[in-house]
């Protein structure tokens, strides 16, 4: 039904796939698993001439044995979406926010002359039928993204491209919108290629699988056969990255006992206007220890979190470091947070893009007019970071370096202080598969040598199994559970815990 | 640091049309500065002047006299210099009060932010113009009240502007990492919001001089600029007071008028032309 | 909710609108008759009169508080050249500013968006850079200098100054006829300058909205080009174009004022310059606070119909 053959794109000089085979029968699920930039979004992208004007495509896209490259305007038309329909990424913004969702789903029946209707769609996605009449705006993310569904089944395709179609969800509703793509796959016998930077997704939903990188398919075949035994390394570094909760492999972190309280949180409550986000919590993080704070978005996990760095002001409750009470300002607060430090989610963004890595990782000592020995305690830190040696980095500004290096420049900025503790907020998930291992890795050793804690706050419980020695779950603000990563991991108390082990996808 | 790269004037030497702005602009620097020197007041003085008035342009007055017989073209030269001085320092006023208006309303929240937020939306709606027209209406007549006049009246696009960058630095996260690390107002304005809203201040400084300048030639246009100097704006004033029109002068017409655009056409290509430079393309 | 603040957003303007009014012409000048009558001549006795007559022998705060009370009766005061009611002189020249600023609106805003749309659909074609070089010298053109060009290009072709002939026959055709040829001239200047700003406004908007994710959906879903434009990318973009128009209401305000008076037609513009002329600071106030109030509820009429128009508002 679809068969790429050299398959080769650029931009200007930049070659973005290259020499790319691939076929797709109908009925066949095909996984395109790769890292950003690996180029499996605009290889989706060329099989309906999506690609703006720069894009040079050469080698043939044949759908159902015509090609796509070389088709007139009005036939390329009139193959859109009625051959094959896309399920974009970011429903979002890829949803008109002026037009109502029923219009949207209605409009490429009415231009193909297809039948179909509204009702029917959105019943096959598990919408309410009067859901047609919202707006995107008013939908959850999950609900657009099940009308991004019903939009691309309106005109009957028999192949539909998802790109990245779960993304930004939560896991609990990535489980559901899976569950409604791979039943309507399977009814109606479409033929899937689906789109993401994450295995264990693609191992849901899709018999086969292919694995990108920098252009190239350096690994294909069944789904099953390529994560159990992945023969390039690059597959090896994906599969990786995705822990299995439950497999001893995986568990990086060596067990060790239960050490004294470094940081107490007592009974802790933050509104916001009318809304509680944090709902009288109790948590506690011990000398050296890692202890993971797991919950889906608007848990008021970073709520908690900013609380704790004294961001937030609280409600009431206490929080209570090394023995004595956090103030609310002061000198006495700043003094606090030379011990407690932050790393963000997405390290471009938590470095001035003007500031170079130098001036970043010395903004700390600055601001705690520290003004000796800058240079060395940089250079320390930045090395501590395993940048090595640090003069090559201490001049790069943030937008030259890998994502992976800037995170490492982040944690070299929380470093250089010398602090007891990190509160460190989703700090692996915007960062590629195989820079991940290395950060969590150098995150235990930064335990192992400096005895340095971690509040690490995700809503990826593979993480959680993979670094920290406490779990505690949290949800609509309260911790629902907590304890030893084994004991909440693999056998969950709370029916909240047992929903969110179930959701993660199994590889 | 500096605010624009070295790779950034590259870029800025692409735009054809910013360098050919800049051209028009040093170009009437040039003029403005050299003019006095050439020129002495008895050749402007109407009680002095010889020649004979409406002439057209020829070998003697290459662009023609006015209605007292004073050189058109020396008249222009003269003008250029108030013209400049007043869009200039008006822009200047104008974009200092935005830029601080709009860092504080972005930085600071609570009832300052608010009240300052309500000044700049009213401020903002209401027609400058006419607020310049009152304001120079009532002070007494000079240079310093039209440059106060454009000013006072021209700040709250800036500061809309400046706060909304403002809010958009607070809002990264590399503002909330300073924070953690116990850095106060001074360190996050000083190292991470001024050096963000810099670049745009310059743009905006170059756009606001443009409008400053029309502004200037309405004011001197309706009869409320300096009486004591000739600008481009009072040259077309005079022009329709001694009816330049149903004489058909052009001569007399066109060159001040050609001389705004001109100028304030350059200000904005060069403005957007920086504009390109310093906004990050996505 | 939303409405009730925007009403008192509204309401709170205009209160400042006055303040400011009484602020400028009352308290920056120390003493208005002073500056009235300079280079006129005039005695100790008679300022003192006409202090007495204009109320300005009280202290500062009554004068604000019966300021405010006449205002809220819908009385300005009394214009010094006219010794008529502020507001009976600036009811008498509305209708033909209405006109004036009524038509260059429309034509403006209708032909600016669509060439703003064209430009910024066909960026960097020939098209687009004629229309924003067009734009960008005609925002550079003083509204005033513009009309007196006009003037000495078209010669007798137009009339140039006022509204209609005295000489033209009573009945309406003709009147009607002859109100048109004087406004032909006015209304090209004013289109001219303000049509230039909504284009670019509009190009701007739309070039925004490009890149957004759904017009990929609707191409994908086999649009032809047009229909993507139309029917995604204008819409969304239109949407803060209309704001914008009506927030720069100040601008067609002030090109109304050089118009009027380059074209001698006798709207409040024309007004506006006379008064100056004076000074009549009781005039200009009036001017000001009815100019700057009709600015503000052009505002509030702009904020409503964004409400109505942008579903994203209508619930929020």
């Amino acid at each position: 039904m679809l068969e790429l053959k050299n398959l080769t794109v650029h931009y200007g000089h930049k070659r973005v796939v290259h020499d790319v085979d691939l076929t797709l029968a109908p009925g066949q699920t095909l996984g395109l698993a790769g890292e950003s930039g690996s180029g499996k979004s605009t290889l989706a992208m060329s099989v309906l001439r999506l690609l703006p004007k720069t894009a040079r495509v050469d080698g043939e896209i044949l759908l159902d044995g015509e090609d796509v490259r070389t088709m007139a305007w009005g036939r390329l038309r009139a193959v859109r979406w009625a051959s094959a329909s896309v399920v974009f990424q970011g429903a979002m913004h890829s949803l008109n926010p002026v037009h109502r969702v029923g219009d949207q789903i209605a409009e490429p029946i009415r231009l193909h002359g297809t039948t179909g209707s509204v009702a029917d769609l959105l019943d096959q996605v598990e919408l309410p039928g009067d859901k047609a009449r919202a707006y995107p705006h008013e939908l959850s993310g999950g609900q657009k993204q099940r009308v991004m569904i019903a939009m691309a089944l309106a005109c009957g395709p028999r192949l539909v491209i998802a790109d990245e179609p779960t993304t930004a969800l939560d896991v609990v509703v990535q489980a559901q919108v899976l569950a409604v793509l791979q039943r309507l796959v399977a009814e109606q016998d479409l033929g899937l290629l689906m789109i993401s930077h994450d295995l264990s997704v693609l191992a849901e939903t899709c018999d086969d699988l292919a694995v990108m990188q920098a252009g190239e398919i350096v690994e294909r075949g069944r789904t099953r056969e390529v994560i159990a035994n992945p023969r390039h390394p690059h597959t090896a570094a994906l599969t990786a990255a995705f822990p299995v909760i439950g497999d001893p492999a995986h568990r990086w972190a060596d067990p060790r006992p239960t050490p004294p309280p470094l940081l107490q949180v007592r009974d802790l409550r933050v509104n916001y206007g009318r809304t509680r986000a944090v709902d009288g919590v109790d948590l506690t993080v011990g000398h050296g220890e890692i202890v993971a704070l797991v919950g889906q978005s608007g848990s008021g996990k970073t709520t908690l979190a900013r609380t704790i760095m004294g961001l937030r002001t609280p409600s009431s409750g206490r929080v209570i470091f090394d023995g004595s009470e956090v103030p609310r300002g002061g000198r006495a607060l700043k003094a606090v947070r030379r011990q407690v430090q932050l790393v963000l989610q997405d390290p471009s963004s938590a470095l001035n893009p003007r500031h170079r890595v130098f001036d970043a990782v010395a903004e700390a000592l600055r601001v705690h007019g520290l003004r000796e020995d800058e240079e060395a305690l940089v250079t320390a830190a930045v090395e501590r970071a395993e940048l090595r040696p640090a003069s090559l980095y201490l001049d790069a500004l943030p937008h030259e370096l890998s994502g992976g290096q800037q995170q490492r420049v982040v944690i070299a900025g929380a470093l250089v202080l010398g602090p007891r503790l990190l509160v460190a907020d989703e700090p692996v998930a915007s960062l590629d598969a195989s820079v991940r291992g290395e950060i969590v890795a150098l995150l235990l050793r930064l335990r192992t040598e400096l005895g340095l804690a971690s509040l690490i706050i995700t809503h990826d419980l593979g993480l959680a199994w993979q670094i920290a020695d406490r779990v505690a779950v949290m949800h609509q603000g309260k911790i629902v559970e907590q304890g030893s990563v084994e004991e909440v991991l693999l056998t969950p108390s709370h029916d909240y815990t047992r929903a969110l082990v179930r959701a993660v996808p199994r590889v | 640091m500096s605010v624009v790269s070295r790779p950034g004037v590259a870029r800025l030497l692409s735009h054809r049309a910013g360098v050919a702005g800049a051209a028009v602009l040093v170009a009437a620097g040039v003029l403005a500065a050299l003019a006095p020197l050439f020129i002495s007041d008895e050749t402007l003085d109407v009680t002095r002047v010889t020649a004979a008035a409406w002439q057209g342009p020829g070998a003697d007055h290459w662009l023609g006299t006015d209605h007292a017989g004073r050189s058109v073209a020396l008249l222009m030269a003269q003008g250029a210099g108030t013209s400049l001085l007043v869009g200039l320092s008006a822009a200047v006023l104008a974009v200092g009060i935005g830029t601080l208006v709009g860092v504080l309303s972005g930085h600071f929240g609570g009832w300052l932010a608010g009240a300052l937020l309500r000044v700049t939306d009213f401020f903002l709606v209401l027609p400058a113009l006419v607020l310049a027209i009152a304001l120079s209406t009532v002070l007494p007549r000079g240079l310093g009240t039209i440059v106060l006049a454009i000013g006072l009246t021209s700040w709250p696009s800036t500061a809309r502007m400046v706060r909304a960058q403002t809010l958009a630095i607070e809002a990264r996260p590399f503002v909330e990492r300073a924070r953690a690390l116990g850095g106060g107002h001074a360190h996050v304005i000083g190292r991470h919001v001024l050096p963000s809203v810099v670049p745009l201040v310059l743009v905006n400084t170059t756009l606001a001089v443009a409008s400053a300048i029309v502004a200037e030639s309405t004011l001197a246009f309706l009869g409320l600029g300096d009486p004591t100097r000739i600008s481009w704006g009072a040259l077309l004033h005079q022009a329709q007071l001694h009816g330049a029109v149903p004489q058909r002068a052009w001569w007399y017409l066109l060159p001040p008028g050609l001389a705004i655009v001109a100028v304030v056409l350059a200000f904005t290509l060069v403005g957007r032309a920086l504009e390109a430079v310093v906004t990050p393309k996505r | 909710m939303r409405l009730a603040g925007r009403f008192g957003g509204a309401a709170l303007s205009l209160l400042m609108v006055a303040v400011l009014g009484f602020f400028l012409f009352r308290v920056v000048p120390g003493d208005p008759v002073v500056s009235m009558t300079r280079g006129r001549p005039s005695t100790e006795a008679l300022q003192a009169e006409l202090r007495a007559q204009f109320g300005l022998d009280r202290p500062l705060h009554e004068q604000f508080w019966s300021y405010l009370t006449s205002l809220l009766h819908g009385d300005l005061g009394t214009s010094f050249t006219f010794r008529r009611p502020v507001a009976e002189v600036i009811l008498e020249r509305l209708g033909p500013t209405l006109l004036l600023v009524g038509t260059s609106t429309l034509i403006a805003v209708l032909l600016g968006l669509w060439l703003g749309v064209r430009a910024a659909w066909r960026r960097d074609s020939a098209f687009d850079r004629v229309t924003t070089g067009v734009s960008l010298t005609l925002w550079a053109v003083p509204t005033f200098w513009l009309g007196m060009l006009l003037m000495v290009v078209t010669g007798d072709l137009f009339p140039s100054r006022g509204m209609r002939d005295t000489d033209t026959a009573p009945d309406f055709v003709s009147q009607a006829l002859d109100v048109g040829h004087h406004l032909v001239l006015p209304s090209i200047t004013l289109v001219a300058v303000v049509c230039a700003e909504y284009v670019l406004v509009m190009r701007s908007s739309l070039l925004q909205e490009m890149h957004a994710p759904y017009l990929t959906t609707a191409r994908a879903k086999g649009l032809r080009d047009d229909l993507v434009r139309t029917r995604h990318a204008v819409p969304n973009a239109v949407l803060p174009a209309i704001t914008l128009v009506f927030l720069r209401f100040g601008l067609v305000v002030a090109g109304a004022i050089t118009t009027e008076t380059v074209f001698s037609w006798p709207g409040l513009g024309l007004l506006f310059y006379d008064a100056l002329t004076g000074p009549d600071y009781f005039l200009l106030q009036g001017l000001l606070v009815v100019t700057a109030g009709a600015v503000v509820v052009m505002n509030l009429l702009a904020d409503l119909l964004h409400g109505v128009l942008d579903p994203r508002v209508r619930v929020g």
